[in-house]
């Protein structure tokens, strides 16, 4: 085998492990390090994962929760990762997210996501409770479906 | 004794293009155009061809023929170094293990809580919908006002 060939080959190589990395890095979400419990611990939250037929009427495919009551410094992470996620949101129409903020913090967000496959949309939610000074519950919230933001209005608000 | 001469020269020429001279005649025809000074100029591209004909052409030795037909081995006959394509085959599996969707996970519900898993669905469903409404509510109205309170 000649060094062109090597040459080629280590270049066939390096493309493929940055097609791979590439894929990697759109699946995950920063927020993914609070579901994986590496802001807190999983043991100190409630959460629920659920996939497939169970959420068909609600025209999803995932859900993921988490719920937790926790500290400021563990606040500021959560708020900074979902903010970090945020920035891939679909737009910064109503149709496509919630916000609100109070004195420069974040206390509840849905917000959509650029869409992963065609016809899969994707949403993050936060809410930040004021338990008592210093502590917060916290509920994240990814989903994933063919749902858009206004039929999953109408399914969760109550009337 | 026959001589190329510039009276018969376009005989001997015409006889060479039309291919019927021999071996004599066209030796005739090169040194005519070898030795003749002072050529007419319809005669001087003829001069031309000839000393072109007469370079000889450079034969590459034995050793250099086996070198170029060495180079000439398909490449799969030859004895490949191995590590590239146990690196290809491993980068493939990788790929092949990491970018399939897990089938088996196509249905299910799971919940956590306090550390423990629950694998119930109608528990899991549940948690995961107070989650949304929670969420979709943004709290109730007594909630809001106590966090605006504790904002405070």
């Amino acid at each position: 085998m000649n060094g062109t060939m090597i040459n080629r080959t280590i270049t066939t190589i390096v493309v493929m492990m940055c097609v791979a990395l590439c894929a990697f890095a759109q699946k995950g979400l920063c927020i993914n390090d609070v579901f994986e419990g590496k802001v807190v611990l999983k043991n100190q939250m409630q959460e629920s994962l659920i996939k497939g037929d169970n959420l068909a009427s609600y025209k999803l495919k995932v859900l993921h929760t988490a719920k937790f009551t926790t500290h400021n410094i563990n606040r500021e992470e959560v708020e900074k990762l979902f903010n970090e996620d945020m920035k891939s949101r679909l737009s910064d129409d109503d149709e496509n997210m919630e916000m609100e903020s109070r004195n420069g913090h974040l206390y509840y967000a849905i917000v959509q996501l650029t869409d992963n496959e065609k016809g899969a949309h994707r949403f993050i939610c936060y809410q930040c409770r004021d338990v008592k000074p210093g502590r917060y519950d916290i509920t994240l919230v990814y989903m994933e479906g063919s749902a858009s933001l206004v039929d999953l209005r109408k399914t969760f608000k109550r009337k | 004794m026959k001589k190329v001469t510039s009276e018969n020269v376009h005989e001997y020429l015409a006889r060479y293009m039309e291919g019927e001279s021999t071996q004599e005649e066209l030796r005739l025809l090169k040194e005519f155009f070898g030795s003749t000074k002072d050529l007419p100029s319809d005669l001087r591209p003829y001069a031309q061809m000839f000393i072109v004909l007469e370079e000889k052409v450079q034969t590459p030795s034995v050793e250099a023929l086996d070198r170029f037909a060495e180079g000439q081995i398909p490449a799969c006959r030859k004895h490949l170094p191995m590590w590239p394509m146990w690196v290809a085959a491993c980068i493939a599996v990788l790929a092949v293990v990491f970018l399939t969707p897990p089938k088996g996970d196509e249905n299910m519900a799971i919940a956590y809580v306090d550390g423990r898993m629950i694998k119930n669905d109608e528990q899991a469903m549940q948690i995961g919908q107070e989650a949304l409404q929670e969420i979709f509510n943004n709290g109730d109205g007594e909630q809001q006002l106590t966090d605006l309170f504790n904002a405070k």
